[in-house]
């Protein structure tokens, strides 16, 4: 009755996520050392801050809903996950739509701000006031690159994406898709909440922002949830770009080269206020994004 | 016997007279319910049957049918009705409200469920009239505003009516449509004249359905109302609107098409509509953002979300109009739910602006819950009914290659994200204002009024292929195939029901975690990071006012201009105008008039009448 193989996949996908998710947490803070010629922390440094806050003594909690937000977060990032065709693991894939992992990558917010907002902390709102209006900004240049990924490969299904790319070449050879990835990869700085656009939690302004009232397991839930968050988003960066892969290690390798520009772009720029991302994000993805898309009509 | 559809339509309009010359407390609410409750009830019964009906009055013959798109746009207007029924029971203290708002309902169904422009056009006035005394005993600057944009809208709609009949000479639809379906090859009718049609259709359905620059009566006339009724007005009565475009392309689709033919591969005149329905949700939607009342909220994300039906019906592919019919829907439900929720936050709290209010959701959890669903909808999180018509919305727009329109949807998605959330934390979290204190649930009948409308949200969105199964059948074909719960497109693939286990997986792991941990203390409010200063119950913690003042700040190009404050000018002028004429003209002096006499005899004279 049961399919023992997608389930045995399933788990095995998870764990490997969030393991290869930690590590690229580690990775950031640990290249960002370098570039500022810092030592760093070690690379598994997020698993043990992970397990230390999960093992704490006592946490505290603000309502229902504070306790559910971070759990809905991190239940829709695995929900999200589950339908990424991963290297030669298909799992939900078969029934995976763009569009539809496209919203799914989204409601995690949707779930950290239901409980920063319950908190009542005014810097949780002013996080939370910040981190729509830069999903408002970015919505516009973030759906022309989906639009012309889906113009060019004429299909919507994710496992087509992938062999079409395998037969044809990667997204990101053809003119007008590499004008696409230049748009989505800003919008992607923004999704990762990387400088210029870590409007949201801007550490040095608004503590962390939706996250400050966060501690204990709620934070240990939190961080899993960035784990898994961040292998999702540069796994369907490099499913819908990159070609995909047919095996784990390809993918590492692109999901990392993801990462490291991603890492460079924001070590170089200072953070936007909210008013200049949303004018930016207006004016030159915009623009690119339109070119892109009347290119592949 | 009296035809069943009489009885559907008509059975509003008797409860509510009755209730009204009654006007006994408990008897009016009785009656109001059973009166919605038989339009939903008899449908339900007809459901896959097909009628029709005629009678003749006055030398006109009203013809009405029900088909499996007027059932379908009736029966979402019944479930509305009887939603607002169950809301007004709480809400609504007067037997004027009673009359009215069940008047309109029955001018709702006779517009669905007339065969021809006769009834159509008589019972859509019926609707005009009704929701116009609505807010009319609330505020009379914007019933006003309502008033003259309805009139014109009315006035439009006669002119295209008469046009049409004086051209083919009929006025059921089916007559009509034949003769211009056989008149594309002929071209009898100028183009000239097809599209004057097409435009003055356009304006008089455009009133209704809201859309921009023909949306400003729509806030006032939301919001200054009896809010229970609101969910009927943004739930159902907007969809008039929407309906009458389908409507246009029942009648005229081959005409306009060969009339004005194509552009760039899309038919012009949809083309047009989808661009008015691309313009009216991120208009709409940036106005909903940055509103301060929960009621002009609302009001403009109705005119957003109306907008994607437009926007859909002007993809003019078969896919654009099973999203378009299947955001009907949706709207309906969710829309229809949000003004329930508003209706007893308001009853509740005596509050209409988000300063004065915060913190709720301890004090009505199920009302709070019932909100969270339809902000879930709105925003489109899977599996939600609102998800499923999106995304039929999404793949529509894409595959018919209009990608600047398609970018719209996701720039007013990312909007309606952000308006939900507003209302999300401005009403229910954050620090409680201390008047607040004593707010209880919201009463019994608002609930159930609620939980009806509710219940549709889940059950489309986890099994969507119900609603498209059926839409398939109004359009007489595969359009989305699949089963109940996945929906297939030639190019995409939805199932809903595995996006639900694989949320239920996601949630179980977490909620695993999160079990795992310690034990969690509960902390009030105020017992939270300050940065080191000590806070008391006086500080207010919640951003209550301007909570998206940023994006005022990016936008403030574009709000200088409005098309409200437009409108309000040009009616200034125009009165400043009459007043100047009347002054110079009527000005009290016999001299003046006599002169005004011998011009008139003098000009007369000339003309040789004398």
């Amino acid at each position: 009755m049961f399919d023992w193989k997608l389930i045995l996949e399933v788990i095995g996908m998870l764990i490997y996520a969030t393991f290869v998710g930690f590590i690229f947490m580690g990775i950031e803070r640990k290249a960002m050392a370098r570039i500022q010629r810092r030592v760093g922390p070690p690379i598994y440094q997020p698993i043990i801050d992970t397990l230390k806050l999960l093992g704490k003594k006592e946490s505290v909690s603000h309502g229902f809903i504070y306790d559910f937000g971070p759990i809905f977060a991190l239940g829709a990032s695995i929900a999200a996950l589950l339908f990424i065709p991963i290297a030669n693991f298909q799992l939900f894939s078969a029934n995976a739509d763009l569009i539809v992992v496209a919203y799914l990558l989204e409601v995690p917010m949707l779930g950290i701000m239901l409980g920063a907002m319950s908190s009542g902390n005014p810097y949780s709102a002013v996080g939370v006031q910040r981190g729509l209006l830069t999903m408002v900004a970015m919505q516009l240049p973030y759906g022309l690159a989906l639009i012309a990924i889906i113009q060019h490969w004429g299909t919507f299904k994710l496992n087509e994406l992938v062999s079409l790319q395998q037969a044809h070449g990667w997204s990101i050879l053809v003119p007008a898709l590499f004008v696409a990835m230049i748009v989505f990869d800003i919008v992607f700085q923004a999704m990762l909440g990387l400088e210029p656009f870590d409007i949201v939690s801007a550490p040095a302004e608004i503590s962390m922002g939706p996250m400050v009232e966060y501690g204990g397991k709620h934070a240990a839930l939190l961080f899993t949830q960035h784990a898994v968050q961040l292998f999702a988003e540069t796994a369907f960066f490099a499913v819908i770009f990159l070609g995909g892969a047919s095996n784990l290690l390809e993918l590492l390798i692109k999901q990392i080269a993801v990462l490291f520009i991603a890492i460079f772009v924001a070590s170089i720029y200072p953070r936007f206020t909210i008013d200049q991302a949303a004018k930016f994000f207006w004016k030159w993805p915009t623009i690119l994004g339109i070119i892109a898309v009347l290119l592949t009509v | 016997m009296i035809n069943e559809l009489m009885i559907i339509i008509f059975a509003p309009l008797v409860a509510g007279v009755i209730a009204w010359a009654l006007d006994i407390k408990i008897l009016r609410e009785i009656l109001g319910l059973c009166g919605s409750a038989v339009p939903l009830a008899l449908l339900l019964r007809l459901y896959n049957e097909s009628i029709n009906y005629s009678f003749t009055i006055g030398g006109f013959t009203l013809q009405f049918q029900l088909s499996t798109l007027t059932w379908y746009f009736a029966v979402i207007a019944s479930l509305v009705g009887l939603a607002m029924a169950f809301g007004m029971t709480s809400t609504s203290k007067s037997s004027y409200d009673w009359l009215f708002a069940l008047m309109s309902y029955t001018g709702v169904l006779g517009v669905f469920l007339s065969a021809d422009f006769v009834g159509f056009f008589l019972f859509w006035e019926l609707m005009t009239f009704a929701s116009f005394m609505m807010v009319l005993k609330r505020n009379k600057h914007e019933s006003l505003k309502y008033f003259v944009l309805s009139v014109i809208g009315a006035y439009a709609m006669l002119i295209a009516i008469g046009m049409l009949y004086a051209k083919t000479g009929a006025l059921d639809f089916a007559t009509i449509r034949q003769i211009l379906y056989i008149d594309a090859s002929m071209g009898t009718i100028t183009k000239g004249e097809t599209v004057m049609i097409f435009a003055l259709f356009l304006t008089a359905f455009g009133v209704k359905a809201g859309s921009v620059p023909l949306h400003v009566w729509a806030p006032g006339a939301y919001s200054e109302n009896d809010q229970s009724y609101t969910a009927f007005f943004s739930g159902a009565l907007s969809k008039a609107g929407a309906y009458g475009f389908f409507l246009i392309y029942l009648l005229m689709a081959y005409k306009l098409y060969a009339e004005l033919g194509t552009f760039h591969g899309h038919l012009t005149f949809a083309y047009i509509i989808a661009w008015i329905g691309a313009i009216t949700v991120v208009v709409a939607g940036f106005l909903a953002v940055l509103q301060e009342d929960i009621r002009k909220l609302f009001a403009y994300s109705s005119v957003s979300q109306v907008g994607y039906i437009l926007l859909a019906l002007g993809l003019g592919t078969a896919l654009g109009f099973s999203g378009a019919l299947f955001h009907v829907l949706s709207h309906a439900v969710f829309k229809g739910l949000f003004w329930l929720v508003t209706a007893a936050i308001i009853l509740q709290t005596g509050k209409t602006q988000f300063k004065d209010m915060g913190g709720l959701a301890e004090k009505m959890p199920f009302t709070f819950a019932m909100g969270l669903i339809a902000v879930l909808s709105l925003a489109g999180i899977p599996p939600m009914a609102g998800f499923a018509s999106k995304w039929l919305i999404y793949e529509a727009a894409i595959s018919a290659h209009m990608p600047l329109v398609a970018g719209s949807i996701f720039l007013g998605s990312g909007i309606a994200f952000a308006y939900v959330v507003r209302f999300l934390y401005a009403v229910w979290f954050g620090q409680r204002p201390s008047d607040l204190e004593d707010v209880r649930e919201a009463p019994l009948p608002l609930l159930v009024g609620m939980t009806l409308l509710a219940i549709p949200n889940l059950v489309f969105g986890i099994a969507p292929g119900l609603v498209t199964g059926y839409i398939n059948k109004i359009l007489g074909g595969e359009v989305v195939g699949g089963d109940y719960y996945k929906l297939v497109t030639p190019t995409g693939t939805y199932n809903a029901l595995l996006v639900t286990i694989a949320l239920t997986i996601g949630l179980a792991i977490a909620g695993l975690i999160y079990l795992y941990g310690a034990r969690a203390r509960k902390i009030p409010v105020t017992n939270t990071y300050q940065s080191g200063n000590p806070v008391t119950e006086e500080f207010n913690l919640s951003i209550r006012k301007n909570f998206y003042k940023p994006l005022a700040e990016a936008l403030d190009f574009w709000l200088k201009y409005s098309w409200d404050r437009f409108y309000e000018r040009l009616a200034g002028i125009i009165e400043d105008l009459a007043d100047s004429l009347r002054q110079s003209f009527y000005n009290g002096n016999v001299q003046s008039y006599s002169w005004y006499l011998a011009i008139v005899l003098l000009i007369l004279a000339l003309w040789g009448v004398l």
